[in-house]
């Protein structure tokens, strides 16, 4: 049972993937300097807030006990409170992760049909539109996503009223975040993707698809744009982490909710337990793209189905 | 030095007004407050506000972004005057003992929280003691350290007794942070820092929904019928209901009311306030400045700041009036002294008296024997480097104060040839800092209550600053206690100024420039204004929206 064998290793190494990462995060965050209990007292001082803050989040105990404590309990799916809002971290995360979700997943399809869209019309052709998209896709590539999202706003939100600033409301408020989240990741994937289809463009195959008289953006549709979907796919898995860093300022630019501003101040505040919960979360993630895209190159790429 | 204060600022919406009205009325200022017409009930009102509280519980919340959202369902006992004198609020009436450590408060009759729970004596006495309790951990706490016990005399008339006098008790009383929930959510043990209508007060608005991340919004409280005495109506609040947006970016909150997707801001951008002041369709308020200015602390027990020569030549080595207003454009004025300038408690004796006197500055450390000069210019004492770090914890950087702050290094530079090591550093590198006493200079504003209680904070023994570091002064220490013991403000204010003035002669304190909140809004949004006490925005209770 060779199938069964590879879904058990596969499981197995994510687990180990995410109980690394957890170790990791806990153990980076009480390296940093002081105490925690200082840091959630913040500018205030009074007799025995210090000892009291310790004691009620467990914070007097020693390291492999809270240690201990945190993955026992995770393994049994409690993710704790938050030491700073107070709130149960799977109920903060379980109303934040869908805008984020909503928000990633719309970005990457429209980054990936603009990615398309200027590969197949420049890709192998004349000089001169070739020169504009490959400017245009650096202009886009190195922008930073909040001077993008300003001006998008400014235009549309702003100017022509079109699309409200801020919100989770309705498909109009995730227009603007989406694209100015998409963006730069559109201009990264169609460099990446022109790049491959001119490879394949130069293999003899292509000739002979030519010569059966097969028109120039059907020969890139049907056929050039497989090739090229290989290396995009490999870069796709990395931009999926790309794309929800940059959730994270473009939340914060349309005021949106989300994880990205969760993450921010937990780790500013040393709030362990929602630190915890969303390195377990992006461990997860990172785990179940990767076996997807394992599982895509098989169904895109004839030649490792043999293997 | 003083800002504009609310009271003046009725003027601001009369430029709207027609000029019949204005030909009408007799002077230009009260003609155009006579003119407006009656307030109209109903409609919602959007605000896009900075900061997203972390929590929503009065008693808990450490953010003074998130007072002026509180207050909206939070009321308390008294109200705390511009003047610096208090009014009747929840609390009709208040005797102070001879011996200053027994406050007998008489209450306000009918006065019910939201779910029906009446509020008397034993609503305040569940309250206080929850503060109190250590094993609740509020930041409120602090204002009770001298609290003993609240006895129950009957039900319209509560006791608090404290362990000793503490003159900061009642501007403490007045502020939202002592504010009364519904006792019957204290004991339900439920954490209310997440907000949501399981927060009840006996506020002019009810607690309706938080959408974490994007907005929360309070509906009207139909029932309401006790604001401060010195509120202007009484009954319910004008608006149905209130939304407040969380829009972190300043260009998006001035992109999101010029385009009218919002009503009002708070936070605007010296480089926007031309966009709404004097602007047509819009008005533009400024707070009072009662908190503590923003300033230097400097820890006069670490070297080379130990040197009184040194403190000094940093208070006077740079330009501060010229640096505060080339970075805020003359939105906010320079600061004398560490208490805001709109404070009643503010040493008005030290505006003029120091700053800027980089000759003086330089003979100073001339005379330490900071004589010598290293390859940059700096100079040097048996080979080192006059060098003092800054650290700036990150989470507070904000309103281009670390701008400023970068302009004063390089005055320092400049002028006289201090190295200010100006570094960005974490939260919890500065909580060890704090812990050990080992930090060297703190740039910041604090905002407790009482101007006592402020100094206690920044230069008291027991602070969060001095509070373990082994020998502060005790000229300055002694003095904060003694204050804390006087109730009569006419005792008081000379001891204010004398903490104030020694703190700025020592050059334990370098103040820089006094914050206050401002805020743009469509004008037809009628009745904002400012809470003295909170030194931001009042609760959108006297806000109505004209035609």
């Amino acid at each position: 049972m060779p199938l069964l064998r590879r879904i058990l290793v596969r499981l197995a190494t994510g687990a180990l993937v995410m109980w690394l990462s957890v170790t990791v995060a806990f153990l980076a965050l009480h390296a940093l300097p002081g105490h925690i209990e200082d840091v959630l007292a913040g500018d205030m001082n009074y007799p025995g807030l210090h000892e009291a803050i310790a004691q009620e989040w467990g914070l007097n105990r020693s390291l492999p006990v809270q240690y201990a404590d945190f993955v026992g309990k995770i393994a049994t799916g409690d993710l704790g409170t938050s030491y700073v809002m107070r709130a149960k971290v799977s109920e903060v995360i379980a109303s934040q992760i869908l805008p984020t979700v909503e928000l990633a997943l719309l970005a990457g399809i429209i980054a990936a049909a603009i990615a398309t869209a200027l590969a197949v019309a420049t890709s192998g052709r004349g000089e001169i539109p070739r020169s504009i998209a490959s400017t245009l896709e650096m202009v886009l590539t190195s922008s930073p996503v909040f001077w993008i999202g300003f001006l998008l706003l400014m235009l549309f939100s702003f100017q022509l009223k079109l699309f409200p600033v801020s919100g989770g409301d309705g498909w109009r408020a995730i227009v603007l975040p989406a694209i100015t989240l998409a963006l730069p990741t559109s201009g990264l994937l169609a460099q990446v993707l022109r790049e491959a289809m001119e490879r394949a463009l130069e293999q003899p195959f292509a000739v002979t698809i030519r010569s059966r008289g097969v028109g120039e953006t059907a020969i890139r549709f049907r056929h050039m744009l497989r090739h090229a979907l290989l290396p995009a796919m490999t870069l796709g898995g990395w931009l999926v982490g790309g794309l929800l860093g940059g959730a994270v300022i473009t939340e914060k630019v349309f005021g949106r909710p989300g994880l990205g501003s969760l993450t921010l101040s937990a780790v500013t505040s040393q709030d362990v337990p929602v630190v915890l919960a969303v390195v377990l979360l992006a461990a997860f993630t990172h785990v179940a793209i990767s076996t997807l895209l394992d599982i895509a190159y098989v169904l895109v790429d004839p030649r490792l189905r043999s293997q | 030095m003083h800002i504009d204060r609310p009271a003046s600022l009725p003027a601001l919406p009369a430029r709207s007004l027609s000029a019949v009205a204005l030909a009408l009325a007799g002077s230009l200022f009260g003609g155009a407050v006579q003119a407006q017409p009656a307030p109209l009930a109903g409609g919602s009102l959007t605000w896009g506000v900075t900061t997203e509280p972390v929590c929503f519980d009065p008693h808990r919340s450490s953010q003074q972004n998130s007072f002026f959202l509180i207050r909206n369902y939070v009321d308390s006992l008294i109200y705390k005057k511009a003047d610096g004198t208090f009014a009747p609020w929840l609390a009709t009436a208040w005797t102070i003992s001879q011996d200053g450590r027994e406050y007998t408060l008489t209450l306000r009759k009918g006065v019910t929280f939201s779910d029906g729970t009446p509020f008397d004596a034993a609503a305040v006495k569940a309250n206080l003691d929850w503060v109190k309790d250590p094993a609740n951990t509020a930041n409120a706490a602090s204002f009770l350290v001298y609290y003993d016990h609240t006895d129950v005399i009957d039900p319209g008339t509560a006791k608090i007794v404290l362990r000793q006098p503490d003159s900061t008790l009642l501007e403490s009383l007045s502020s939202v942070k002592l504010g009364f929930l519904s006792p019957k959510i204290l004991t339900k043990n439920v954490d209310l820092c997440s907000g949501g209508p399981g927060v009840i007060g006996t506020g002019p608005f009810v607690f309706e929904q938080y959408r974490r991340g994007q907005s929360v919004t309070f509906a009207r409280n139909p029932a309401y019928a006790w604001p401060a005495e010195n509120a202007k109506h009484r009954g319910p609040a004008y608006l149905d209901r209130v939304t407040y947006r969380f829009l972190p970016e300043y260009a998006v909150r001035t992109g999101a009311l010029s385009s009218g997707q919002v009503d009002v801001i708070e936070g605007v951008q010296p480089t926007d306030i031309g966009l709404f002041q004097d602007a047509e369709g819009f008005q533009f308020l400024t707070g009072p400045s009662s908190e503590t200015s923003f300033t230097l602390n400097v820890n006069y027990t670490q070297p080379p700041a130990d040197d009184v020569r040194v403190r000094q030549a940093l208070r006077d080595g740079f330009n501060g009036e010229a640096i505060v207003r080339s970075i805020y454009r003359g939105t906010v004025p320079r600061a004398w002294s560490i208490i805001g300038p709109s404070n009643a408690a503010y040493a008005k004796p030290l505006v003029g008296t120091w700053g800027n006197d980089i000759a003086g500055a330089n003979r100073k450390l001339d005379e330490a024997g900071w004589t010598g000069r290293d390859s940059e210019g700096f100079r040097t004492k048996d080979g080192k480097r006059l060098t003092i770090a800054l650290g700036y914890p990150q989470p507070y950087v904000r309103d281009n104060r670390d701008i400023l702050i970068q302009a004063i290094q390089a005055a320092l530079r400049e002028n006289i040839g201090l190295d200010l090591d100006v570094r960005i550093i974490s939260a919890g590198e500065w909580a060890k800092q704090t812990a050990t006493g080992t930090w060297t200079i703190y740039p910041n504003t604090d905002n407790p209550s009482d101007a006592a209680m402020e100094l206690w904070d920044m230069l008291g023994s027991g602070g969060f600053l001095y509070g373990n570091i082994k020998t502060p002064d005790a000229e300055t220490t002694g003095l904060i206690d003694k204050v804390r013991l006087v109730p009569d403000p006419t005792q008081r204010q000379p001891l204010l100024n004398a903490i104030q003035e020694r703190g700025v002669q020592q050059g334990f304190i370098v103040p820089l420039f006094a914050p206050h909140y401002q805020i743009a809004a469509k004008a037809n949004v009628q009745g904002l204004g400012f809470e003295p006490q909170l030194d931001a925005p009042a609760s959108a209770y006297e806000i109505w929206i004209g035609k």
